[in-house]
């Protein structure tokens, strides 16, 4: 059975979901608490039987689609993509536990979230180019329902801008994926849409060049990169909480892990070529949102933006290029996922309460609300990135991985840490000190236990892999180490070879220093 | 052993976690006994370890567990006591103790009494963690620890606008700094490969200057903020709405002073850099003199301490800077006593008070305030540097450093600077304690603290007195590691000058101060006298004016930029955008979809349009076929081709 776990972890959830349309309404729920769980539980299971001492492909399943022009279905995974399965599995989970019991057509929004368990674990197990980009754009679907069906006011124009805006990335994407395999057919002869295959071609550079930004757009969109992040304010201001949190937890990171897992191995020396200018974007995205977060006046669009500037992070230590830099950008995504995701649940929790979200109608919040002020506490610290939090370990290593990079980038960027602090703390003492001054406000209920439920785990994952990240970052540390090298042996231009690091040489080196030591 | 280490950082841990079980709960006085106790092992397993170091023992070195692990970088939670980090330890954990066993007293009628515990365990436990890692990351683990707590305890009462205010402040300025300090730490990482202290210092000999430069700038910049050294030290003063043992225990003694002993720590860095540390002393010196002055005419009781902190910090820098990282870390060591002491008196003196804050409005406390009074009055003496305080042996030698190593001009502001501090705390005293009492007319009844609180400040007390008699002991301590040398002038007479002079030069100060402040006849300043209207002193009691600048000229423009770059850059020029290139998009489907309508006659007419374009680009491109020689010739001609 667990030669196939990947393919149950992609389609129990679809499966379950049309299976959902039978349930009776009053057992949905509990329908699809279940279905999540075992999912939860199947992508633990994974984790288990993950071996983090290889560097690889772990659980290859390859079924021929159209095999003349060398499409088929190819899942596998590595260190790089786990532990998002994981964390999406765990968030569809949490989501659907915590849905607000007054949810409107409960029964379509828990099939619609399987739906979108499938496509997200889809996109991140796929190694067939088509595949990837079958789920990547299946995803938009159920969240244009989420937001469009369960959003606020201006939800139909945040649902269409959200997705014509990221499907007019991916077309460009799509072309670029045409003429991979189209060059393939070239070199080989035969037509091939496996990641697998494409890693192994060496792409003169003036193509690297066009098919970087094919890609580029299609992941930038997604990410969002500035100036293509205007989709995201809007989404995640009328999209219900449950659909924020998956967006920010899970669907934002589809673009950042695209980056690694295809323009990196595919395209090193454009990679190289491309790193300033895009961490230049990165910077840009740090700062400018950093302060449009300060600006805002609903703490949801203050997350939000955040998320934006986060994202920025992430992108840094990705075009780092070396192995603390890549690391420590997927140990961002997770980190992110997690905290980002903990946050629109937290500003969910108040919505609930008191259906604003405007910080102006809070204050004192840390009198009414204990320990929702305590959790929120946590997760703000985490968001700023304090050592011993889950977000300090990714943020630290990309940034500890460009500095090799830019000496002056990475002391712009590094602002981060300034700006961050800036408007994640003004927004707390706007909602959460001073007096009660609103008469509403004085009788808020505390965290109920269902919202407790899925809050304390948060909390606990925060801190553990904030001061035990060994387990995560490991296996990560291995499949990238693997990229890197890749991506050295695979680079043409001499500046390319001597910007990413030659991992090989140096665990030799390290070898050599080791024994002579002993 | 390693048990002892073991106790000693995680006592405060267990501390703060307990009494984190009850912040939700209403006052538990066991909450304060316990944590109180727990503190206090701390504090008995780093006097062991103390007496272990002082013996000849080695350095203990453990590691807990590995932190982080990718690529070539290594870091373990790894642990060590050795010379310097058992006196911080010491300094550290005597305060707490004190600091805790006090604090029963002063939150004794507080709401969140549980809460305070709570917060005030964790900042010891990170200021353990800061002072006892063997490496740069476990340092910054402790640094940005330390940070979070003092953000937590200023922000204490956070009902209060000017708490929270004050508390976001001290954070964010900080970070300013922890950025300065984390590019620090990348440096140390590219170039040596490692974050361990022992490895790195070891490479660095074999690095070029200016890489050395850079780092050790930007660790200073890493310290310049936790110690609040200009032009990052507003937080420091403003941190004084936090409960006054918290002002005693982290603006006081501890965090502070964490600055001076990242300086010690990697003074082998420091030691190849002289010129970035001759830019420490001159700035030490400078804020020694420039907190000093404001602090001359303040009439907030705790922010005059406040200003002397700093202005003490200054010195431990600028002894530091000259590479007396011995006498820097003396006075840190003794400077925690005597601040430590004059806070807790003063907090004393505000419980009297009823939290009145200006010295103007009291006078006289010495009647009521006995105890209190004789402390502060110590505390006061210590810190001015008379003989045979603690202050005198730790800030002579600081004086003797400069002398000695020619930097006239450090050693004059540092003389000066001891006059004025001598002035300034007795103007403090005098206000307070002698003098017409002024705060009858407030209607004010004041007491003195419980008699335990009274007990707990004594080990401060004494140790203010006799700490100077430690010197010897203390430099044979950290000789070795530190590299430590005596600082000796060698005509005996130009001591005796010296010592004499400084000591008749601070004791006129004090005179001068009891002289003006401690009269019958003092009023509360209106605003109205001529010194009040003069430039000089709305000059210093506006701090020069550089909160007013911060204020105007940062802060305000951040918000103003904000909201530009929110209300008109995203939303009306990047939004605007794509919601523009969509608009054309539709628009132009609007406007042709009446070709499509379905009505026949329409249609044949555009069948008709179509028709005629599709004859004319025909006929253009047979024209240009046919002619194509002389076309381009034509073109050719013209330059085109």
């Amino acid at each position: 059975m667990f030669d196939h776990i990947l393919s149950i972890l992609i389609f129990f959830p679809a499966v379950a979901a049309l299976l959902g349309f039978v349930v009776k309404p009053a057992g949905i729920r509990a329908y699809g608490v279940a279905v999540a769980t075992v999912e939860f539980v199947l992508s633990l299971v994974l984790w288990l039987l993950y071996d983090p001492n290889v560097s690889g492909m772990q659980f290859l399943e390859t079924l021929p689609l159209v095999p003349s022009f060398g499409i088929n279905y190819i899942v596998g995974i590595d260190g790089i993509s786990l532990f998002i399965i994981i964390l999406a599995a765990f968030f569809t989970m949490l989501g659907i536990a915590t849905l607000p019991q007054n949810t409107k057509d409960e029964k379509n929004m828990i099939v619609t979230l399987l739906f979108l368990q499938m496509t997200m674990v889809g996109v991140f197990a796929a190694l067939d180019a088509i595949v990837f980009y079958v789920f990547w754009e299946l995803s938009l679907v159920p969240m244009l329902y989420i937001i469009g069906a369960w959003g606020g006011p201006l939800r139909i124009y945040a649902s269409i801008k959200f997705f014509l805006y990221t499907f007019a990335g991916s077309l460009v994407m799509l072309v670029g994926m045409l003429f991979m395999a189209y060059f393939y057919y070239q070199v080989t002869g035969k037509w091939s849409f496996a990641l697998l295959d494409w890693y192994r071609l060496v792409l003169p550079v003036s193509y690297q060049v066009w098919l970087f930004l094919a890609f580029f757009l299609g992941f930038a969109i997604k990410v969002p990169m500035f100036p293509f992040h205007t989709w995201l304010p809007y989404a995640h201001g009328q999209a219900p909480t449950i659909g924020s949190v998956i967006l920010a937890a899970i669907l934002l990171k589809m673009g950042t892990y695209a980056f690694i897992r295809f323009s990196l191995p595919l395209f090193p020396d454009a990679s190289v070529l491309f790193m300033k200018p895009i961490a230049v974007l990165a910077i840009i995205m740090i700062i400018y949102t950093a302060m449009v977060a300060y600006a805002q006046k609903d703490i949801k669009q203050v997350v939000a933006y955040s998320s934006i500037s986060h994202m920025g992070v992430i992108i840094l230590g990705t075009f780092a290029l070396n192995v603390e830099g890549i690391t420590g950008s997927i140990f961002l995504m997770i980190g992110h996922g997690v905290v980002s995701g903990a946050l629109f649940l937290l500003v969910g929790v108040i919505y609930e309460r008191r259906h604003t979200k405007l910080m102006s109608e809070f204050g004192g919040l840390a009198d009414v609300m204990p320990r929702y002020a305590l959790i929120f506490g946590i997760m703000l610290m985490a968001s700023v990135g304090l050592p011993l939090t889950i977000n300090f370990v990714g943020e630290f290593l990309s940034f500890l991985g460009f500095y090799q990079q830019s000496h002056i980038l990475t002391l712009i960027a590094g602002s981060a840490i300034i700006v961050g602090a800036i408007y994640m703390l003004s927004a707390f003492k706007k909602a959460f000190f001073g007096n009660v001054t609103k008469k509403e406000n004085e009788n808020l209920p505390d965290l109920t236990k269902t919202e407790l439920f899925a809050l304390v785990p948060l909390s606990i994952i925060t801190i553990w892999l904030g001061v035990y990240p060994k387990p995560v970052l490991e296996p990560i540390n291995n499949s990238v180490e693997a990229v890197v090298e890749l991506m050295h042996e695979k680079a043409i231009t001499p500046e390319a070879k001597l910007k990413i690091p030659d991992v090989k040489a140096i665990r030799i080196a390290d070898a050599a220093v080791v024994k002579e030591a002993e | 052993m390693e048990k002892y280490l073991y106790i000693a950082l995680f006592a405060p841990l267990v501390s703060s976690l307990f009494a984190a079980l009850f912040t939700a709960q209403p006052k538990k006085q066991f909450v304060g006994i316990v944590t109180s106790l727990l503190i206090f092992t701390s504090f008995v397993s780093s006097s062991i370890l103390l007496v272990y170091i002082l013996k000849g023992g080695e350095p203990i070195h453990v590691e807990l567990m590995t932190w982080m692990a990718t690529g070539g970088l290594y870091i373990p939670f790894g642990f060590v006591v050795d010379e310097v980090s058992v006196v911080m330890m010491m300094v550290v954990t005597l305060v707490s103790t004190v600091v805790h066993v006090y604090s029963n007293g002063y939150m004794d009628h507080d709401k969140s009494f549980n809460r305070f515990f709570a917060w005030l365990s964790a900042f010891v436990f990170s200021m353990m963690v800061l002072v006892m890692s063997d490496n740069f990351a476990g340092l910054f683990i402790g640094w940005e620890g330390v940070g979070l707590c003092s953000w937590g305890l200023i922000g204490f009462w956070y009902n209060r606008e000017s708490a929270t205010w004050a508390a976001n402040e001290a954070f964010i300025m900080n970070r300013i700094a922890d950025l300065g300090m984390l590019i620090g730490l990348f440096l140390i990482y590219w170039n040596t490969g490692t974050l361990q202290y022992d490895e790195a210092f070891a490479k660095l000999p074999y690095l070029d200057t200016a890489t050395l430069t850079w780092t050790g700038i930007f660790l200073f910049i890493g310290a310049m903020g936790k110690s609040a050294q200009f032009p990052l030290h507003t937080w420091l003063a403003d941190a004084m709405e936090g409960p006054t043992p918290v002002s005693a225990l982290i603006h006081a003694a501890t965090m502070v002073t964490a600055g001076v002993y990242l300086v010690i720590r990697a003074h082998p860095l420091f030691d190849l850099i002289p010129h970035v540390g001759l830019f420490i002393a001159s700035l030490g010196a400078f804020v020694a003199i420039f907190a000093a002055s404001m602090a001359l005419v303040n009439r907030d009781m705790k922010r005059i301490i406040a200003y002397s902190t700093l202005s003490q910090l200054g010195y431990m820098f600028a002894a530091a800077g000259l590479g007396a990282y011995w006498v820097a870390l003396f006075h840190l060591m003794a400077h925690a006593f005597f601040k430590a002491l004059l806070f807790l008196g003063a907090g004393n003196v505000m419980h009297a008070m009823h939290d009145e804050l200006d010295p103007f409005k009291m006078g006289g406390l010495k009647k009521t305030m006995k105890w209190t009074w004789i402390m502060m009055t110590i505390a006061s003496f210590a810190l001015a540097g008379v003989f045979p305080l603690a202050g005198f042996y730790s800030k002579d030698a600081i004086l003797e450093t400069a002398f000695v190593e020619h930097h006239f001009i450090i050693y004059t502001v540092l003389l000066f600077t001891a006059g004025l501090t001598a002035f300034y705390s007795f103007r403090l005293v005098a206000l307070i304690f002698h003098g017409e009492e002024r705060y009858k007319l407030f209607g004010i009844h004041p007491h003195e603290a419980y008699k335990y609180m009274l007990v707990a400040m004594s080990p401060l007390l004494v140790l203010a007195i006799i700490a100077g008699a430690f010197q010897h002991t203390f430099f044979e301590l950290v000789e070795e590691a530190l590299h430590a040398v005596h600082y000796h002038i060698h005509s005996e007479v130009v001591v005796w000058i010296m010592t004499i002079g400084t000591q008749a030069f601070v004791i006129a100060m004090i005179i001068y101060a009891y002289k003006k402040y401690a009269r019958k006849d003092i009023k509360i300043p209106d605003g109205t006298s001529p010194v009040e209207q003069s430039f000089i002193y709305k000059l210093l009691f506006n701090q020069y004016y550089i909160p007013y600048f911060y204020e105007e000229y940062i802060v305000k423009p951040y918000q103003e930029l904000s909201e530009i770059f929110w209300k008109k850059v995203d939303l009306k020029i990047v939004d605007a955008t794509v919601d523009g290139i969509a608009k054309v998009l539709y628009s132009t489907g609007a406007a042709t979809r009446g070709m499509q309508n379905g009505n026949l006659s329409t249609m044949l007419r555009w069948m008709v349009v179509g028709l005629v374009l599709l004859l004319l680009i025909a006929v253009a491109i047979g024209i240009t076929v046919r002619y194509s020689e002389r076309i381009t010739l034509f073109l050719s001609g013209l330059g085109v081709l």
